[in-house]
């Protein structure tokens, strides 16, 4: 079990969110990085969608109450376990009583923490994911607060072959982003699809897409990120009716700075789309604190695939590696 | 003001990707009963195809989202395009459920501003608010009632450019051709949030629309019915 000691507001459990329940207006939610979620599961055999705790404010404290196998990944924020720092992206096993710290990270925005067997809360709508919005699923439908009690569900007890445990290649060093020619240092790629109403943005501003930097606004969340940059411009401002939308769509509202709709987006909008950032890369984005720079590329439906395909490679062979670091125990 | 001139009308059905995991359709022609009667239709039939995991009707439009993994987006674009226009509107009939509304007022407070627009008393903006049957055409952008479609055409009331801090929570706000019903105040979720919609009035007694502690969790469903009665009009 795990004690939580001390934790800022709105970090939560989630998992790879809920599918299936659009006709009541709930989008899928679900953890910002999907494929950091997934390595962590991967480095400790569980399913790729177990439900990690997802920490976006840090300092986090938190007690292992009894022996527990656990990995941290994605934001690298020098998690330290009673005391000994961990390598970012790593699986080891906490004796009770350990306390695990998690700072500020140095390099992304969001760290997970997974643990063998998975966290014993019910499925709500068939994800363990809090929608904050509603107050439902995840852990009593809340973010969580120092004094919580997290148990873990049963599972094969194993040992890693290595006490030290095992560690992945970051995804961000493993999985390369898409190449941009006129890239700056420090700025962040990620594909796009041209979206329904991308012809009724005038040349310059659909050229200003993909050539121009932008910027991660403060007004960024889990909802989504406001980015600022050159305004985006329609060549005829025509109203859109409400339709439904997916994470990673571009909205462009009247100001022409887009928004980017992420995890927790809402089911349903009304702005006009000009692309939607391609699945395998949402989570380049989920790991981008404000300040940061964002650039896009468009894409292919088959580059998209390729892309998905480099990351499910990454994780399979994730899966592999640390299947051989594991062994049943005694 | 004539009505759609600001909304875009497509003369045919166009399908884009959403990205690499969904297709939009978005249908010919205004928003129409028997076109969003024809969407519900597709929209039970596509959530039978292989490798689609979930759909979701907008207004005059619907949403298919699929597994990327083993999706073929181009041929399911494709299949839609075909399939669209042999499907048949007609009408499932809806259960009716009646709402008490206190027009203007506190959770109402935008009434006489709307009043104000439209040249005439709160009161007629009540009557006419309440006079027709409002069909729920789509998903909402969280559980509650979701879009509301039958607004009189005569109540169009340009969205607020700038939007202004409102409390939902049980409140019928317009804007543009559309209106909606707020789901009752939830305890410990944000009060006001922001928003372009007008507050034109409160239902006290409005039911908890979705309850996960209610089997199904949801008390309406698409092509449900809601007719808004006039309890009081406070100036």
């Amino acid at each position: 079990m795990i004690e939580i000691l001390e934790t800022p507001p709105l970090n939560t459990m989630q998992d790879l969110g809920r599918v299936g329940y659009r006709c009541h207006g709930i989008g899928r939610g679900g953890v910002m990085d999907r494929l950091a979620l997934a390595a962590g599961n991967a480095l400790l055999g569980n399913d790729d969608g177990e439900a990690g705790l997802e920490f976006q404010l840090f300092p986090v404290r938190l007690r292992f109450t009894r022996e527990t196998a656990f990995a941290v990944t994605g934001a690298h924020c020098e998690a330290r376990l009673a005391g000994r720092r961990l390598p970012p992206w790593w699986a080891t096993r906490a004796q009770a009583g350990d306390e695990l710290v998690l700072s500020s990270p140095r390099k992304g925005m969001r760290a997970y923490l997974t643990i063998a067997g998975g966290f014993d809360v019910p499925q709500v709508l068939g994800s363990r994911s809090t929608h904050a919005r509603d107050s439902f699923g995840g852990f009593h439908g809340r973010p969580l607060l120092a004094g919580d009690v997290l148990g873990n569900r049963a599972h094969a007890p194993f040992v890693f072959r290595d006490s030290a445990g095992v560690g992945a290649t970051p995804a961000e060093e493993a999985v390369p982003a898409a190449p941009c020619e006129d890239l700056a240092d420090g700025e962040t790629v990620v594909r796009a699809i041209r979206a329904a109403e991308f012809d009724s943005f005038d040349e310059a501003s659909q050229t200003a897409l993909c050539r121009t930097p932008w910027k991660v606004t403060a007004r960024s969340n889990r909802q989504g990120y406001a980015l600022s940059g050159t305004p985006l411009r329609r060549n005829a401002l025509l109203e859109m009716r409400s339709h439904a939308i997916v994470p990673g769509v571009i909205q462009v509202p009247p100001s022409g700075q887009p928004l980017i709709q992420l995890a927790e987006a809402n089911s349903a909008g009304g702005y006009p789309k000009i692309g939607v950032v391609i699945e395998a890369d949402l989570w380049r984005i989920g790991q981008l604190p404000p300040g940061a720079t964002l650039r896009f590329v468009l894409c292919s439906l088959q580059e998209a695939r390729a892309a998905e395909q480099a990351s499910d490679a990454y994780l399979a062979s994730l899966r592999r590696l640390a299947g051989y670091c594991r062994k049943a125990a005694a | 003001m004539s009505v759609n001139s600001d909304v875009t009308v497509l003369k045919e059905a166009r399908v884009s990707f959403c990205g690499s995991a969904a297709v939009l359709l978005d249908a010919e022609g205004p928003l129409a009963l028997a076109t969003q009667e024809r969407i519900w239709r597709l929209s039970d039939k596509v959530r039978q195809w292989e490798g689609v995991v979930d759909t979701q009707p907008g207004m005059n439009s619907l949403l298919v989202v699929v597994d990327s993994r083993t999706a073929d987006l181009e041929a399911l674009a494709a299949r839609l395009r075909e399939t669209w226009p042999g499907v048949p509107s007609g009408r499932t009939a809806g259960r009716l459920i009646e709402v008490g509304v206190i027009y203007g007022g506190e959770g109402g407070q935008d009434l006489p501003e709307v009043a104000a627009f439209h040249k005439c008393a709160p009161a007629d903006i009540a009557k006419l608010h309440s006079g027709p049957e409002y069909t729920i055409f789509a998903p909402g952008v969280s559980p509650g009632f979701g879009y509301l479609f039958g607004m009189d055409k005569r109540l169009f009331t340009p969205r607020r450019k700038v939007p202004v801090m409102r409390a939902l929570g049980g409140g019928v706000s317009i804007a543009g051709i559309q209106s909606n019903l707020g789901k009752p105040y939830v305890e410990g979720t944000a009060k006001e949030v922001p928003t372009g919609w007008y507050m034109i009035g409160r239902a006290p007694d409005v039911p908890q629309p979705f309850d996960l502690d209610r089997t199904p969790p949801n008390l309406v469903s698409l092509g449900d019915r809601i007719r808004f009665r006039v309890d009081r009009v406070e100036a």
